[in-house]
C-alpha cells in the first residue's frame, strides 16, 4: 500500500519536473523573440496615442523605425516620458504617458498622449490588462479610447479630477466619459488610475517644460 | 479492445460523436471565438495540436499511470501543451495571441481534451490514439469555422478579412457579439441533428 502511495508521488514528481522543464525550455528558446514582439507592440501603442499612425501594412522593422526617428524617451525621477516629433523630427507633436494601475482582475496598462501645450488629449490605448473579455474587455474598444480624444485636460473640483465615469449614455459634462454596462469594477479602476497617472504626469510635464528640460 | 480502423476513428470523431453538435462540448470557446476566421481557424488548430499530442502522451504512459492519479496527470499533459502553443503564438503570431487573448490559456479547461484522453487515450495503443485527437480536433473545427463564416460575413461583411458583402451591406452587430454566437451555434445543431440519423428511443420514453 505505502508502495503503491510512494509511487504515486514520485511519478507526479517526476512528470511535473519533466513537462516543466520541457515547457521552461521552449520559453527560454523563445523568449527573445517575445521581449521583442511586446516592445513593438509597445511602440506601436506609442505612435498611436500620438496619432502617428503607420499606413495599414507597415511592418514590425518599419514600426520600429519610424519609432526610432520621432520618438524621444526620457526616462526620469522614476517616470518615462515619450516625446513625440513630426516628420522632420524637429516639430513636437505631443507627449505620451504611461497609464498603470489596478484594474478588477488585475493591472491595466495603458498610454495617453497629450498635445505639446497641454491643453487636449490626443489619445489614449489600454494595452494589455486581464478584464472580462466583452465586458471591462472592452477598455481596447474603439469606442471607448475615442471618448478621450480631444478632451481638455483641466482638473476640476476639490479633488483635481480631470476625468469621471458615468452610467453608459448619460455623459454631459466635458469632463464626463461613458462607463462600460456592466463592466463597474473596471470602470472605476480606469477612472481612478487615469486620473492618478494624470495627476502625477501632467504638472511634472509642465514643469519640466517650464525649465527647458523637454 | 478490438483495433478500430483509422478511418472508422476518424469519421466517428468528425462526424458521429462530434464533440460539440454531438456531445455539446467546448461550447464556451465556439461562442468566444468564432466572431472572425481567422481566429477560428488558429485556435482550431491549437485545439487539434494539443488534443492530438495529449492523447498521445496519455497513451504512451496509460500502462504506467497509477489509475488513482490519472486525471491530475492528464491536466499536467494538457496544460503543459497548451502553455507551448501559447508561447509559440506569442513569439510568431502576436498579433492573433492579442486577439484570441484568454482563450488559448482557456483550452486547458476545454472538456474535449480531457473527455478524449479519458474515454480513449488511457485504454488505446498510441496511433489511433493520435488519430482520436486529431478527428475529435477536427470536428470541433468544422462546427467553428462554420459557425464564424456565418458571423464574419454577416456581421463584419469580410472572410477572412477580405471583404466580401457588397458596399451598402448593412453590419448584422449581433452576429460579433455573443448572442449572435448563440443563435448560430443553436442553429447549426438542430440543422445538423436534422439531418442525422434519429436517435434510439429509449423504451418506454415517450416523445
Amino acid at each position: 500500500m505505502i508502495k503503491k502511495r510512494l509511487f504515486s508521488v514520485a511519478y507526479m514528481f517526476g512528470l511535473t519536473f519533466f513537462f516543466t522543464a520541457l515547457v521552461s525550455g521552449i520559453y527560454e528558446v523563445n523568449e527573445e523573440r517575445i521581449a521583442i514582439n511586446e516592445q513593438i507592440k509597445l511602440q506601436k501603442v506609442v505612435l498611436e496615442v500620438l496619432g502617428i499612425v503607420p499606413e495599414p501594412g507597415t511592418t514590425d522593422m518599419q514600426v520600429r523605425e519610424i519609432f526610432e526617428k520621432r520618438i524621444k524617451v526620457e526616462e526620469r525621477e522614476g517616470r518615462i516620458l515619450y516625446r513625440g516629433f513630426a516628420g522632420d523630427g524637429k516639430t513636437l507633436v505631443g507627449y505620451a504617458f504611461p497609464l498603470y494601475g489596478p484594474g478588477f482582475w488585475g493591472p491595466i496598462y495603458g498610454m495617453m498622449g497629450v498635445e505639446p501645450q497641454l491643453e487636449k488629449v490626443i489619445g489614449v490605448a489600454f494595452y494589455r490588462h486581464s478584464e472580462t473579455p466583452g465586458l471591462g474587455g472592452r477598455i481596447t474598444e474603439g469606442w471607448f479610447r475615442n471618448q478621450f480624444a480631444g478632451k481638455r485636460l483641466h482638473a476640476r473640483g476639490k479633488e483635481g479630477r480631470y476625468f469621471s465615469f458615468v452610467p453608459a449614455g448619460t455623459a454631459r459634462a466635458d469632463s464626463e466619459l461613458d462607463a462600460i454596462t456592466g463592466a463597474t469594477g473596471t470602470s472605476r479602476g480606469v477612472e481612478r488610475l487615469v486620473n492618478e497617472n494624470m495627476k502625477d504626469y501632467l504638472p511634472w510635464i509642465a514643469r519640466e517644460k517650464a525649465e527647458g528640460k523637454i | 479492445m478490438a483495433t478500430m480502423k483509422s478511418r472508422t476513428i476518424f469519421l466517428t470523431g468528425l462526424w458521429k460523436e462530434n464533440p460539440v453538435f454531438r456531445q455539446i462540448l467546448g461550447i464556451c470557446s465556439a461562442l468566444a471565438v468564432t466572431n472572425l476566421m481567422v481566429n477560428t481557424l488558429i485556435m482550431s488548430l491549437s485545439l487539434i495540436f494539443v488534443t492530438s499530442m495529449a492523447n498521445v502522451t496519455v497513451s504512451i504512459l496509460r500502462n504506467v499511470t497509477p489509475p488513482r492519479i490519472r486525471m491530475m496527470v492528464q491536466t499536467l499533459v494538457i496544460a503543459a501543451y497548451v502553455i507551448i502553443v501559447d508561447i509559440f503564438l506569442k513569439a510568431y503570431l502576436p498579433d492573433i495571441s492579442d486577439a484570441l487573448g484568454p482563450y488559448v490559456g482557456l483550452i486547458i479547461t476545454n472538456c474535449i481534451i480531457m473527455g478524449r484522453c479519458e474515454a480513449f487515450a488511457r485504454s488505446n495503443p498510441v496511433w489511433p490514439s493520435f488519430v482520436d485527437g486529431v478527428a475529435s480536433g477536427c470536428g470541433y473545427a468544422f462546427v467553428l469555422l462554420s459557425v464564424a463564416f456565418f458571423r464574419e460575413v454577416l456581421g463584419f461583411g469580410t472572410f477572412f478579412g477580405m471583404r466580401v458583402m457588397p458596399m451598402g451591406w448593412t453590419n448584422w452587430t449581433i452576429m460579433v457579439m455573443a448572442p449572435g454566437a448563440f443563435f448560430m451555434l443553436g442553429a447549426f445543431i438542430w440543422i445538423i441533428r436534422s439531418l442525422g440519423p434519429k436517435e434510439e428511443q429509449k423504451p418506454g420514453v415517450a416523445m
